[in-house]
């Protein structure tokens, strides 16, 4: 009881700013570019897609983006598997 | 864009999304500059909406509108409304019963071009969205004020609105936060400022805290600016100070004495 009480005074989630905040950056990204959530997926796909022709992949690649000021960049982390 | 010394200074004051706050803005500030001493035109550009008129308590005075001008039914003198209380600020009003389509950004332009080396300033009223109502208020601007509340739609529409301008050649565009309540960030429940710094990335010209002598000063058609004991009124002045190129410091809301002190003299005035 205690505990129930706790979480819901203290809040284990995030204040409702910092949700605020986290959905602001990806919705303006997103206008910003013209893109989409969806955008992202296939563009995953086709990344892994062409990489993996000519090398092996370790892991699920990472493509997010990363802004400075009101300009964005895709930042795509792959790791490669050795021989 | 960029006129010479003797001219004055156009500003549109825009914001994507409605009710955050243009037209209360653009009345306090340009009664706020008037009071000061600079000539000041407010133009209504918020075709078949306006409110400015009734903001700046002047909407028994209106004879001729905008339109009338263009459609040469009046000259742009005799449409200027005169502020009775301030001989510096005058109003051009919008028309009621038409719409934004019914002017074009080169009209605009060319009321500018009149305006220009009577008034210091001269502040348009951009009405919502991102249609023609925009593109005419943005034709003749030097400079951009852009209105936004700590709230995710607002802050969208506001970054929309600064890509627009960007694209549309704006070096000068700047940012009001209007309606912040600063418990309401301390608690974690609202965006701050340093938040929407961080997401729109432009110069910040004036933080206005939520203020309910705002509702009353409405009501009244009496800009806020005019009372004494209220922090809005404090802050729209400020932002006035700032146009005009003057550094002013931020009101800041932190300090719990600060906040006190204020509330205990519009407590003590009342």
């Amino acid at each position: 009881m205690l505990d129930f009480l706790k979480k819901l005074f203290s809040g284990d989630e995030a204040s409702s700013r910092e949700q605020a905040n986290s959905r602001l950056r990806l919705v303006l990204t997103h206008d910003r570019l013209g893109s989409s959530p969806q955008l992202m997926e296939i563009l995953q796909e086709e990344i892994i897609e062409v990489i993996a022709r000519h090398l092996e992949i370790d892991g699920k690649p990472e493509v997010k983006f990363i802004s400075e000021g009101r300009h964005t960049a895709l930042d795509i982390s792959i790791r490669l598997k050795g021989r | 864009m960029g006129e010479n010394a003797s001219q004055g200074q156009v500003i549109v004051v825009t914001s994507g999304k409605g009710g955050v706050g243009k037209t209360t803005t653009v009345a306090n500030v340009s009664t706020s500059l008037a009071r000061m001493g600079h000539k000041v035109v407010v133009m209504d550009l918020d075709i078949g909406l306006k409110k400015l008129d009734l903001i700046l308590g002047l909407e028994n005075r209106v004879i001729y509108d905008i339109i009338q001008v263009i459609e040469g039914e009046c000259t742009l003198k005799q449409a200027l409304v005169k502020d009775k209380r301030f001989p510096e600020l005058y109003m051009l009003p919008a028309a009621q019963t038409r719409n934004k389509d019914d002017i074009k950004p080169e009209q605009v332009q060319e009321i500018c071009r009149q305006l220009r080396p009577d008034f210091d300033y001269i502040f348009i009223d951009c009405p919502a969205g991102i249609e023609q109502g925009f593109r005419n208020a943005i034709a003749a601007a030097d400079r951009a004020i852009v209105i936004t509340n700590p709230e995710v739609s607002a802050v969208r529409d506001a970054d929309r609105i600064i890509g627009m301008l960007e694209s549309a050649n704006f070096k000068d565009i700047q940012l009001v936060v209007n309606r912040i309540r600063p418990d309401m960030v301390k608690k974690g429940d609202m965006l701050s400022i340093e938040d929407l710094l961080e997401h729109l990335c432009i110069e910040l010209i004036g933080v206005v805290p939520e203020d309910k002598n705002v509702v009353i000063s409405t009501n009244k058609g009496e800009p806020i600016v005019l009372s004494e004991h209220s922090l809005a009124a404090t802050a729209f002045n400020n932002i006035s100070r700032r146009v005009t190129g003057e550094e002013v410091e931020f009101l800041t809301f932190e300090d719990e004495n600060f906040w006190d002190k204020l509330k205990n003299r519009l407590f003590s005035s009342r």
